[in-house]
C-alpha cells in the first residue's frame, strides 16, 4: 500500500513539474508571441490546434459512450458511467489548454460572449464545447452525490449527449466551409470528425481503464470490457469504411486543388499511396480487432487502442497540414511552393501541458472521486 | 450610402510597386506583412516566355468568408462595403486568414516594428541606432510612423492579432482616395462608388470586360481587373499540322 502511495506521489510530482513547465510556456507565449511556433502565414494552424481537435473529439466520443448507460439506460454499463463523464471533462480541459495557447489573444475571448457571430462555426464550436463542459461538470457533481436518475440528472445526460454529437460536426465545419481549401472536403469533414470522435473516445476509454485496472487491481468485471471492445471494433470499422471512401474520392477527382494536394499529403510517409498513419494507426488495429482472441485479451485491447490513439493524432495532423502546405494567392511571392513544417519545442511544450493537465485531472479523479461507483 | 470598389487597369500598371510602398507608409504595415501585394507569373518555355503581374489587396468581398467565420465580429463589414477589422475584438484564432481565398490577411506573430527598438548603432559613435532615429523624429514606433492611421484602427497593431487592407477607410472618411490609388504614377488604380452609374469605376466596368480573382467561389469580390499589358506582336498565321 505504501509503495503504491509512494508511486502516486512521484507521479503527482512529475505532473506538477509538467504543469509548471506549461505555465512557463504560457508566460513565454504571451510575452514573446506565437513567433515561438514554427508557423507562418501559410502554415497557420499547427500542432497545438491538431492536439485541440484530437482531445476535443476524444472528449465528445467519451460523452457519446457515456450516453449508453446514462441516456439509453443500459444499466450494466453504469459502473463505467462516472469514469466516462470524468474522463470527458478532463480531456476537454486538456483540449482547452491547447486551444487557449494557440490563440493569439486569449484575453479577448470575452467578445465570444459580448460580440457573438452566429454565422461562425468557430463561435458555435466554442459555445458548444463550453456549454458541454459545464453540463458535464454539473452532471458529474450530481452523480457523485448519488443523483443518477432524477429528471434533472437525466436531462443533463441527454443534453450532454446532444452537445457531444453536434460539437464534432462543428469542428468539421470549421474546415469544411472554407471556400479556399476544397481539400477539406466540405460536409464530409463534419461526418468524418463525428466518426473519429466516437472511435478515439472509445479507444481512450479502453486504453485508460485497462491500464488503471492493471495498476490498481480493482475495477469492473473484465467481460464488460469485451463488450466495449466490440463497440470499439464497430466504430473502427465505420472509420475504415469512411476512410476508404475518402481515398477513393480523392484519387478519382481532377479538381485542381486536389491535384496540388496530392503532392503534399504524405507528411508521415506512405506505402503505395496509402498514408502510413492510416496503415499503422487505423487499418492495422482494425485487422487486429477482427481476431476474437486479440479482442478478448487485455494486451490486445491495449495494443489496438494505443495504435488507434496514436494514429488518430497523426491523421488529424496530416489532414490539418496537407490543406495548408502551399501558399494561397500572393503569399506565393513570399513563400516557397511547399512549406516544410516540424513543430518547435514550444509547440511540443503546449502539447505536453495539455496532456499534463489532462493526466493530472485523471489521476486526482481516480484517486479521490470513486470513478467506478454505480447506483444500487 | 456608397459601395466602394476598385478597378485595376492592367494595361496601365507597370508593376513599379509604388502602391505597396505607399500603403506600407500610410498604414504602418510591419515587415513580412503585405496589405498591398502582387501575384506574378511566368508562362511559356524559353525563349517564348511572358511575365504577368497582378496587383492584389483585400477584395472587400460582399460575401466575405473572413467576416462570416470570425467568431467575435472583429472582422466586419461597414455600410460602405469595406471589410474592416477591429483588433480590440480579435482573439487571434487566425480563422479569417485560414479562410481568405485571396491570401491577403496576415497575423502578427511577434511585436511589430521590432527593428526600430534596437539600441545598437551599426557604427558605434558613427551612426544612430534605430531607436535613436525614431526618438529624433519624435515618432512612436518607426521614423515614418503615420499617426493619422490611428483615426479608425490602432495606428500600430499589436502581436497576436491579424491585419489587412481597409481601403484606407480613414482617408475615405475624409473624402480622400486610398493611398495606393493616389500614389499610382500610371493611374492604374481607379477607386469609387460602384452603385453610382456615373462614377469612373462604373464607367470602366461598362466599357471593358472585367475579371475578378477566384470569382467561381461566389464571394463577390470588389476588386475588378480590366485590360492587360501586352506589346507582343506576331505574324498572322493559321498554324500548321
Amino acid at each position: 500500500m505504501s509503495a503504491k502511495k509512494g508511486l502516486f506521489s512521484i507521479w503527482m510530482a512529475i505532473l506538477g513539474i509538467v504543469v509548471l513547465i506549461g505555465l512557463y510556456t504560457t508566460y513565454k507565449l504571451f510575452t514573446v508571441g506565437h513567433v515561438l511556433f514554427n508557423t507562418n502565414d501559410v502554415i497557420i494552424w499547427s500542432l497545438p490546434l491538431g492536439v485541440y481537435i484530437y482531445l476535443a473529439l476524444a472528449s465528445s466520443g467519451l460523452t457519446i459512450l457515456a450516453a449508453l448507460p446514462l441516456v439509453f439506460g443500459i444499466r450494466k454499463y453504469e459502473p463505467f458511467a462516472k469514469r466516462l463523464v470524468f474522463l470527458a471533462i478532463a480531456t476537454l480541459c486538456g483540449a482547452f489548454v491547447s486551444i487557449g495557447l494557440e490563440l493569439g489573444n486569449v484575453f479577448h475571448m470575452i467578445y465570444i460572449m459580448f460580440s457573438p457571430n452566429l454565422s461562425s462555426p468557430i463561435w458555435w464550436m466554442g459555445a458548444i464545447y463550453g456549454l458541454e463542459l459545464i453540463v458535464l461538470i454539473v452532471k458529474f457533481g450530481l452523480m457523485h452525490k448519488g443523483d443518477w436518475h432524477s429528471g434533472f440528472s437525466k436531462a443533463l445526460a441527454t443534453a450532454s449527449f446532444i452537445l457531444a454529437l453536434v460539437a464534432p460536426l462543428m469542428i468539421g465545419s470549421v474546415f469544411g466551409i472554407t471556400e479556399s481549401r476544397v481539400t477539406y472536403f466540405g460536409p464530409v469533414m463534419s461526418i468524418y470528425c463525428l466518426l473519429m470522435a466516437f472511435m478515439s473516445g472509445t479507444a481512450l476509454f479502453l486504453f485508460y481503464s485497462l491500464i488503471v485496472n492493471k495498476l490498481t487491481g480493482n475495477g469492473v468485471p473484465t467481460e464488460l470490457y469485451d463488450e466495449f471492445a466490440l463497440i470499439f471494433t464497430f466504430a473502427t470499422a465505420v472509420v475504415v469504411g469512411f476512410t476508404l471512401l475518402k481515398f477513393a474520392i480523392e484519387s478519382a477527382t481532377v479538381v485542381p486543388e486536389f491535384l496540388v494536394y496530392h503532392q503534399f499529403e504524405h507528411a508521415f510517409g506512405a506505402i503505395r499511396g496509402i498514408h502510413m498513419e492510416v496503415l499503422l494507426g487505423l487499418f492495422l488495429p482494425f485487422v487486429l480487432l477482427l481476431f476474437p482472441s486479440v479482442r478478448k485479451s487485455v494486451g490486445g485491447k491495449i495494443a489496438a487502442s494505443a495504435l488507434i490513439l496514436t494514429g488518430t493524432l497523426f491523421m488529424h495532423m496530416e489532414i490539418l497540414l496537407a490543406g495548408q502546405s502551399h501558399p494561397v494567392g500572393p503569399k506565393a511571392e513570399q513563400y516557397p511552393e511547399f512549406i516544410n513544417y516540424f513543430p518547435s519545442i514550444w509547440e511540443f511544450l503546449v502539447f505536453l501541458f495539455a496532456l499534463g493537465v489532462m493526466l493530472l485531472l485523471y489521476s486526482l479523479g481516480e484517486r479521490f472521486l470513486k470513478l467506478t461507483e454505480a447506483p444500487e | 450610402m456608397p459601395r466602394y470598389a476598385m478597378v485595376i487597369d492592367l494595361q496601365r500598371c507597370v508593376g513599379c510597386g509604388a502602391c505597396s510602398i505607399a500603403c506600407r507608409n500610410e498604414n504602418n504595415v510591419p515587415e513580412g506583412i503585405y496589405w498591398s501585394n502582387k501575384i506574378t507569373e511566368t508562362v511559356g518555355t524559353f525563349p517564348n516566355v511572358r511575365h504577368h503581374y497582378i496587383p492584389t489587396l483585400c477584395n472587400h468581398c460582399e460575401y466575405a468568408p473572413c467576416v462570416r467565420g470570425c467568431p467575435t465580429q472583429a472582422m466586419h463589414k461597414l455600410d460602405n462595403g469595406i471589410t474592416m477589422h477591429d483588433p480590440k475584438k480579435c482573439i487571434g484564432c487566425k480563422y479569417c486568414e485560414f479562410n481568405c481565398p485571396y491570401g491577403v490577411i496576415y497575423f502578427n506573430w511577434k511585436d511589430p516594428h521590432q527593428f526600430w527598438r534596437n539600441k545598437n548603432a551599426l557604427l558605434k559613435g558613427g551612426t544612430a541606432s534605430p531607436r535613436e532615429e525614431v526618438k529624433k523624429v519624435g515618432a512612436k514606433k518607426t521614423p515614418y510612423d503615420n499617426p493619422e492611421r490611428g483615426a479608425t484602427l490602432p495606428a500600430n497593431r499589436s502581436k497576436g492579432v491579424v491585419e489587412k487592407c481597409t481601403f484606407c477607410d480613414h482617408r475615405v472618411k475624409k473624402g480622400l482616395l486610398p493611398r495606393c490609388a493616389e500614389a499610382c504614377p500610371a493611374n492604374a488604380r481607379v477607386f469609387g462608388d460602384i452603385k453610382d452609374p456615373n462614377s469612373d469605376v462604373s464607367k470602366l466596368l461598362g466599357k471593358f470586360r472585367p475579371f475578378r480573382l477566384r470569382e467561381q467561389l461566389g464571394t463577390n469580390p470588389h476588386i475588378f481587373y480590366i485590360r492587360d499589358f501586352n506589346p507582343a506582336q506576331y505574324t498572322q498565321t493559321k498554324g500548321g499540322v
